[in-house]
């Protein structure tokens, strides 16, 4: 790459690199919870779900880019994290949360496909949810996601000894007196809020990648949720690093190139961890 | 600005003194969104530009996957050509935006807008995106009228002259044999579908608008119940009950439509699913205006000479 390559490859990549260095640790603090609470598809289901009130705001004549489509997405959204809440702690019958997580997925999905088939280029529109277009985000994209990220990320530090026993051990928690419905409500909804925002600029498949590889790759290595969130942060910026240079030297779909780059280092991590423990 | 100039002057010298020729004049980088334009492009640039297609042959034009090359390929234009009427509208946009090249800026001499000058058909008395409606300007599908191509050729070599003077008559030169050729090439083609005047044909999308009145063919129903919305049950069953009423007996196809529901509907009415690639290279030894045409033109001669 001579001098004038690199400014290109600068000037293109830059805001795709800052959506994807600074956006994704709270993604991992937030998968270390998922991966705890062994709600593994919640996120995908809430990206789904989100993606539903997406295609209603469409069908009701609004753009994708327009400001209350993101209300109405984050509104359906709720409802969903509020359901999830509700269905978390209510599990006197013996139905496990993660059956009724896949069941939000499939429905929300088929009702995404109903829905799009009545909006013009339902079918590209589908594919665009599902890969995002990380590539073309900008400097004003990252800076609104960025301040949000701050603020919950303020909230999650603030209440992490309560967000955590609730996640580790329900019972205690409930034990302690903690209201764990109103909590976990709270948890759930401002993970919704992270999940909304993050699908839209990178689509379904890279904001699971983000949220669960990470994490799981943390929980391999270290015990601590220090360490953990250390290790996380880690992966998630080397996948960044990597997926966007082979994206731009392959010439190949960002988001998809990330996702497959996050899989090959889980891969890595997992021998590193079976060497360790042999 | 005053030691600049003498800079320049400097370094005018030292090439003269050097004897080293000034670099030779480089080809121009011309973007096109679609190959078809592409395709025009060439035809009046000639040997001074270097044109790139953004879109693959086999690729929507209303939907291109964004890629870093995209935008790599913006960033080094001299010229974009882009159909507008908002053909392009889901995914140049924020191309543009983060390619930041002020050459092919809206306005600039290196944007070209091939709708402009064009006799737009289908533009909508009301506008209800709601109601699944798209192309508030009209159908942009109008590069395969061949007195449109025309059009478009002319608008690429007026920009082209304004960017690249040096070569404005060469440009001139190519648009006056593009023409003749068309003009001949049209009387052979239409002499060729002339038989088949007022046929009733089906297509998959509404992309075959201008062709058709140019060619004196009837539209009876397109598979799609509004442009971009897949077709339902409902919709195939009045689309066969159509063309059976007004005995419609190809379909055409693009090859990125869904080639099977065209298939279901014609093993219920008998009719032919015809290949119709508009893009050039979309099917070998069609690269260019002419081959496309020429493939289009005697493929659906053939099909409605066998299917009488």
């Amino acid at each position: 790459m001579n001098p004038g390559d690199f400014q290109v490859a600068w000037e293109i990549m830059k805001w795709p690199l800052a959506a994807c260095l600074l956006l994704p640790p709270l993604l991992v603090y937030l998968g270390l919870h998922v991966v705890r609470r062994e709600v593994i598809f919640v996120d995908l289901a809430l990206a789904q779900v989100a993606t539903l009130g997406t295609c209603i705001a469409l069908l009701l004549g609004h753009h994708f880019n327009d400001r209350i489509t993101f209300w109405i997405s984050l509104g359906v959204t709720f409802l969903g994290a509020a359901f999830f809440s509700w269905s978390r702690t209510s599990r006197k019958r013996n139905v496990p949360q993660e059956a009724i997580i896949g069941i939000t997925f499939v429905v929300a999905a088929a009702g995404v496909i109903l829905l799009l088939s009545r909006v013009a280029g339902g079918k590209e529109e589908l594919e665009h949810l599902l890969t995002g277009d990380i590539l073309n985000v900008t400097r004003g994209d990252v800076g609104q996601r960025a301040i949000i990220f701050a603020g919950l990320a303020a909230f999650y530090a603030a209440f992490h000894r309560r967000f955590a026993l609730i996640s580790s051990d329900p019972e205690q928690a409930e034990a302690q007196g903690g209201r764990v419905h109103l909590w976990d409500f709270l948890f759930y909804a401002a993970f919704a809020l992270v999940v909304v925002s993050f699908v839209r600029l990178a689509g379904v498949l890279l904001t699971f990648a983000y949220l669960i590889v990470p994490a799981v790759c943390g929980v391999m290595l270290a015990r601590s949720w220090l360490g953990r969130l250390l290790i996380g942060w880690g992966i998630a910026a080397a996948a960044s690093l990597l997926g966007l240079w082979a994206s731009y030297r392959l010439d190949l779909p960002t988001g998809a190139a990330i996702v497959v780059v996050c899989g090959l280092l889980l891969g890595l991590v997992s021998v590193v961890a079976s060497l360790r423990r042999a | 600005m005053h030691t600049f100039g003498i800079v320049k002057l400097a370094a005018a010298t030292l090439f003269a003194l050097s004897g080293v020729s000034a670099p030779v004049a480089k080809q121009l980088n011309v973007v096109a969104t679609t190959p078809d334009l592409a395709a025009l492009a060439r035809e009046i640039g000639g040997d001074a530009v270097a044109v790139t297609a953004l879109a693959k042959p086999t690729e929507d034009p209303h939907f291109v996957d964004p890629k870093p090359s995209h935008l790599v390929t913006l960033n080094r234009a001299d010229v974009l050509i882009e159909g507008g009427a908002e053909l392009e509208l889901g995914w140049l946009p924020p191309l543009l935006d983060n390619a930041r090249n002020q050459k092919i800026a809206a306005g600039a001499p290196g944007r070209i807008v091939a709708s402009q000058g064009i006799r737009m058909l289908e533009v909508p008395a009301t506008f209800d995106r709601s109601k699944g409606d798209v192309h508030s300007l009209g159908n942009p599908h109008f590069v395969l009228d061949p007195l449109d191509a025309k059009i478009i050729a002319g608008g690429i070599a007026d920009h082209l002259a304004q960017v690249d003077p040096a070569n404005a008559a060469a440009f001139r030169a190519n648009l006056k044999r593009f023409n003749a050729t068309v003009d001949q090439k049209l009387a052979e083609w239409q002499k060729l579908l002339e038989p088949y005047r007022g046929t009733k044909i089906v297509t998959y999308h509404k992309d075959f608008v201008y062709f058709a009145a140019r060619f004196n063919l009837e539209i009876v129903e397109e598979l799609e119940p509004k442009p971009g919305i897949a077709p339902s049950p409902a919709h195939l069953a009045k689309v066969i009950s159509t063309m059976q009423a007004t005995k419609a007996r190809v379909i055409l196809v693009q090859p990125y439509q869904n080639r099977k529901t065209a298939e279901t509907v014609a093993r219920q009415t008998g009719a032919t699913v015809l290949d119709m690639p508009q893009q050039p290279g979309a099917v070998p030894n069609t690269s260019t205006y002419f081959s496309v045409m020429d493939n289009l033109v005697r493929s659906l001669a053939g099909a409605l000479e066998a299917k009488p």
